[in-house]
């Protein structure tokens, strides 16, 4: 939402002393590229491609059914909640180490390099660690999640946690407020920006994390849903699990953009 | 002072790595070989892998299909970011759809592949496109968004034609955005890499992975995993490197 608002923003400053006619409108715009991009799709499946490939008339037809299926239903409450229970598992143990080693730099130099490392590893790469660990079970998709989204939370935070102001500290110190106070009232809230961003960058991370865990040890899920039903060339039905993860990563990404700027209006940090 | 303080710095970091060598070698020897294996046997099936040249093909296997498919990413993605820069109403029309693509988790699309494009180079190579371009679209949109008028306004009272425009605003204003685009390429790309090898035709390094979890050699698998933190540790220093080279561009402080 928010970078529509920019891009009105934007076109509103370029044209406004010459208000251009109704279809230049950014609504109408945007609308029409929609339309535009769905009939390229359509026409170009339809003469290119063999008749099982998901085009967009072929979707809109099984939409409604896909949505209605309980075994759909399942699958996409399995996936959804391994991604938000392994998310609020990151962000809870993520934000402690992060703070932990923002703030205390022995802490910062024992685990800076298995931090940093483990951040940068395709979580991926570690699948078949993890599934001969937890077993195919839910619990390798859970772990997969966690494994890509705590590094980020915690290297995001402890970033923040560096970054407050010396001004504030001291401030803190010179009414007295104890390390607890301190934390609380001044450390994390200065750096609640940078681990909100962390946290965009982990719900991105984790929806591919849970998905590709379902291809890999087959358990139900929507990734797992998408894998099936494109083996029996099903491939309309299929899209609309895809559907539905860009829903939730695109409604996710505007939640945290919302919650930044409605409760943190310090945070001038965008990315 | 100062070089007091690096020095203990440096003991508690090469503590820190040293313990951790030594809880990875105990571990292994205390569990069992089907889930853990230690650090010295991880190392010697590296060292057994590289000297037979096993490493070293896959490797240059997982090489070329990265950097096909990252080069092909930057090719279209910059330019076609660059396009939208200075088509306003082109740019406001698909900025929703870019935004979406970027938020897409890729993966999702690879039993599509799979199913249309089967076993081969070509699809692998799409995996890893899918995974790195739309970073790349989505950073040089965003900051062909926030060229100043202004500057536009300066070149054209300066009788710039539209070459000089692009060369001497529009490129060096973007290229920073671009970078930051790139960086977020490099990382995303390897996963794409990984999962291409994975779940399409199996090569290279995620060949490796897959081979030593399937034959129980938890060792093998261990030293190919250690292999990927290693190059993945390599290519984000790289792409660090790459954004703050050209982050000063920005004529602000980030």
């Amino acid at each position: 939402m928010s970078s529509a608002g920019a891009v009105l923003a934007g076109a509103g400053r370029g044209t406004s002393d010459d208000v251009g006619p109704w279809y230049a409108a950014p609504i109408v715009l945007k609308f029409a590229a929609g339309l535009v991009l769905l009939s390229l799709w359509e026409a170009g499946v339809r003469s290119l491609a063999p008749a099982y490939v998901a085009r967009p008339s072929g979707i809109a037809t099984v939409f409604f059914r896909v949505l209605s299926d309980s075994q759909f239903l399942a699958a996409a409450r399995a996936t959804l909640g391994a991604v938000v229970g392994g998310l609020l598992l990151s962000i809870v143990f993520g934000t402690v180490v992060g703070l932990a080693m923002g703030r205390i730099a022995n802490v910062e130099r024992g685990l800076r390099y298995y931090i940093n490392s483990l951040f940068a590893t395709p979580m991926v790469a570690i699948l078949p660690l993890l599934s001969l660990w937890f077993g195919y079970s839910g619990d390798t998709r859970l772990a997969t999640v966690v494994f890509a989204a705590f590094f980020s939370v915690a290297v995001n935070t402890c970033d923040g946690a560096r970054a407050v102001p010396v001004e504030y500290l001291e401030v803190a110190r010179s009414f007295r407020a104890r390390g607890l106070r301190t934390l609380f009232d001044v450390v994390l809230p200065s750096s609640l920006p940078y681990l909100l961003a962390g946290v965009r960058l982990a719900a991105g991370r984790s929806l591919v994390a849970a998905v590709v865990a379902e291809f890999f040890v087959s358990i139900p899920g929507l990734g797992y849903y998408i894998l099936f039903n494109s083996r029996t060339f099903k491939h309309n039905e299929a899209f609309v699990a895809v559907v539905i993860l860009v829903a939730v990563g695109v409604g996710f990404d505007a939640f945290v953009n919302w919650v930044t700027r409605r409760y943190l209006p310090w945070a001038r940090r965008s990315g | 002072m100062k070089s007091r303080e690096n020095l203990s710095e440096y003991l508690a970091i090469a503590a820190s790595l040293a313990i951790g060598a030594v809880a990875w070698e105990v571990s292994g020897r205390m569990a069992s070989g089907a889930f853990w294996a230690p650090l010295s046997a991880t190392l010697k099936n590296l060292w057994d892998v590289a000297r037979d040249g096993v490493l070293l093909r896959q490797c240059l296997s997982s090489f070329q299909l990265y950097v096909t498919g990252l080069l092909i990413a930057i090719a279209v993605g910059a330019p076609l970011g660059l396009v939208l820069a200075r088509v306003a109403w082109l740019r406001t029309a698909l900025d929703p759809y870019i935004m979406m693509l970027y938020a897409t988790p890729m993966v999702a699309l690879v039993p599509f592949i799979l199913s249309i494009m089967g076993f081969g180079f070509a699809p692998k190579v799409l995996v890893v496109f899918l995974f790195a371009v739309f970073p790349v679209l989505y950073n040089t949109v965003e900051g062909a968004r926030s060229v100043k008028p202004e500057l536009v306004e300066v070149a054209r009272a300066f009788r710039s034609n539209e070459w000089q425009l692009w060369r001497d605003v529009m490129i060096p204003y973007t290229l920073p955005f671009t970078m930051t685009g790139i960086r977020q390429a490099i990382a995303r790309g390897l996963v794409g890499m990984v999962v291409a090898e994975f779940f399409l035709s199996p090569s290279g390094l995620g060949q490796m992975i897959m081979m030593g979890s399937q034959n129980f050699d938890t060792a093998g698998m261990l030293s190919a995993i250690l292999m990927i933190i290693v190059v993945g540790v390599g290519l984000m220093d790289l792409g660090r490197h790459l954004e703050n080279r050209f982050a000063a561009w920005r004529g602000e402080s980030r």
